[in-house]
């Protein structure tokens, strides 16, 4: 049982008073650190809902003297969030289908079906990986422009299909799955589209459900690109608090950080649900710093 | 690999019959059509525009006029590309000095921990989940002339620091703002690696004597060799490419000391509306970043086949 449980630092190691004392102080690294990740992220949950005076006194506080509920409701009318948590989870919605027919489809057939050639198409997807797209993001938009794309929501989800990552991150899941399992269902006669639908894809929901959480922290995160190609009322959330709540001039500072946790909390939640998944995908990648 | 027996098998039966043949493969070209275009359309072809807009004046009314080499000469004569390429740098080395360190710090630390060590790991990875719109709202409160930062300061009797104004510090406020929000992710990475070390390495190096130290140093640290390497390289390719924190807090300023390369690309394209240059600099920088696209690859490729 003690080889199981040992790390670097064995039992016996303890024992000596210097070690016993350096582990101490490496516990109390971890629990700074551990206050200091919790505590701006809890700041931003109370300011919301201090009085807008109480923000602004120095020095701050970090519980709120009185407790502004209504600071939410203020947040909630100050600008049309629903609409724009609508266009979100639309631009969410349509990448991800664009994702699975694209790019799953792509990703079986270099994997799981034989054809000429395969080896260079693999690598004309591969190769994008080698190009920073801030070395192209100047001219990525003039040529949504000259595909007339500009503010509709085509700009995104087409896009989206043209990810070697995710490509690269779905064939090697499918390289995994058992060969004979294939044949098993060719023999019986299914066509291929069958053969994905109903035997790679639900085998690949867990690949399918990491890839879902990365899809929906770019489209929940992403403001600055949707910023150049949409119009006001495309944007999504991200966008939206960008331009109207983070540069606005006159918001009361309450009413702001009452915007910015409710933001916040529905990828947060997200993430302490689905933890496993995301945990999965650092590893499956271990590219996607 | 073993599945390269049972496509030659298939191939060889297949050759005699070419009709049968095609009708087979047509599947596998129709599943990978739709990304094939989609690659070509979104990703391949304005890679190619960019290499031939960088020779053009871009004009969206009256057309697009070649202009030779022109974009390129403004480039070199330009003093702010000089400085945009020095802030990046800084920018980089300081990304390194203040936050490659952390992560591996931090997996030693919570892979030690006998307990907690979960919460450890959430706490740590929670501010990554946190969207950078509201990273950028919360840190310019935290980093206020009268914020938390400066109130903990002068409780200590330090004189306030001005962390977004002053211009020695600015680039270092965006650091310490991206490490406290990224480090986690890294961390994750690391304690994996850390975790998968065989527990009677550590045995057998504390049966020939070594201490705690030395375990790291000579055990820890080479096991995880091939992941600081990678992490180090995505780094850089990474931070090369910095902008949006520099352009959503600062825009650039105080004084231009946070104006990266990148953040001069979209300067140049939606400030200026000058798209031939624009697209000329990322040629440019393409051009530096593609090496260290490739060693990283390269690299990769061989930690995988370590692991």
């Amino acid at each position: 049982m003690k080889n199981a449980e040992r790390g670097i630092i064995s039992s016996y190691d303890m024992k000596k008073p210097l070690n016993k004392a350096v582990y101490v102080l490496m516990c109390i690294v971890v629990a700074l650190m551990c206050v200091s990740m919790l505590y701006p992220i809890a700041t931003a949950l109370f300011n919301g809902l201090k009085a807008n005076v109480e923000v602004n006194t120095f020095p701050p506080h970090f519980l709120p003297q009185e407790w502004h509920f209504d600071n939410y409701k203020k947040g909630w009318g100050f600008i049309d969030l629903t609409l724009y948590l609508k266009n979100t989870l639309f631009i969410f919605a349509g990448n991800m289908v664009v994702t699975v027919v694209v790019i799953g489809f792509a990703a079986f057939s270099l994997s799981r079906l034989d054809w000429p050639y395969r080896k260079a198409v693999y690598y004309f997807f591969l190769a994008t990986l080698f190009i920073p797209p801030t070395t192209y993001i100047i001219p990525n938009f003039i040529n949504l422009r000259d595909l007339h794309l500009m503010n509709t929501f085509w700009a995104f989800w087409l896009p989206a299909g043209a990810n070697a990552f995710y490509l690269l991150l779905l064939k090697s899941f499918f390289d995994g799955i058992n060969q004979e399992l294939f044949e098993a269902f060719r023999v019986d006669g299914a066509s291929e589209p069958r053969v994905f639908w109903q035997l790679a894809f639900p085998l690949s929901v867990p690949i399918f459900a990491t890839l879902a959480i990365f899809v929906f922290a770019a489209s929940w995160n992403d403001w600055f690109w949707p910023s150049m190609v949409m119009g006001g009322e495309h944007y999504p959330l991200a966008t939206a608090i960008k331009k109207f709540v983070i540069d606005a001039r006159r918001l009361d500072l309450n009413i702001r950080f009452a915007i910015l946790t409710m933001i916040m909390i529905p990828p947060i939640a997200i993430f302490l649900i689905f933890q496993r998944f995301i945990v999965r995908g650092l590893h499956l990648g271990g590219v996607k710093g | 690999m073993n599945q390269t027996t049972a496509v030659a098998g298939q191939l060889s039966a297949e050759t005699s019959r070419p009709r049968g043949r095609w009708r087979k493969y047509a599947w596998g070209y129709a599943f990978v059509l739709p990304a094939v275009a989609i690659f070509l359309l979104f990703l391949w072809l304005p890679i190619v525009k960019g290499i031939v807009f960088s020779f053009y004046h871009i004009d969206f009314v009256k057309g697009n006029s070649y202009v030779g080499l022109d974009n390129y000469k403004l480039i070199f004569k330009d003093p702010d590309v000089g400085t945009a390429v020095k802030n990046t740098l800084y920018y980089m080395f300081l990304c390194i000095v203040i936050g490659f360190w952390v992560p591996i710090l931090f997996a030693i630390s919570i892979s030690e921990l006998r307990r907690f060590q979960g919460f450890a790991r959430v706490a740590a990875y929670l501010p990554y989940v946190v969207p950078v719109v509201v990273l950028y709202g919360l840190w310019r409160w935290l980093y206020d002339p009268v914020g938390p930062f400066n109130a903990a300061l002068e409780k200590i009797g330090i004189a306030p620091i001005s962390f977004m104004t002053d211009k020695s510090w600015s680039m270092i406020s965006i650091v310490i703002m991206e490490t406290w929000q990224q480090f986690g992710s890294a961390m994750l990475i690391y304690l994996a690696a850390i975790l998968s070390i065989p527990r009677d390495w550590y045995e057998a190096a504390e049966i020939d004597g070594a201490g705690v130290w030395r375990r790291i140093w000579h055990v820890t640290l080479p096991s995880i060799r091939n992941q600081i390497g990678l992490m180090l390289l995505l780094q850089l390719i990474g931070t090369s490419q910095g902008y949006q924190s520099q352009l959503a807090m600062l825009d650039g300023g105080p004084n231009n000391t946070t104006l990266t390369y990148a953040l001069y690309i979209v300067k140049y394209a939606f400030n200026n509306f000058n798209y031939g240059v624009a697209s000329a600099l990322g040629v440019l920088m393409f051009l530096v970043l593609g090496v260290l696209a490739v060693i990283q690859h390269r690299l990769s490729n061989r930690g995988g086949n370590a692991a």
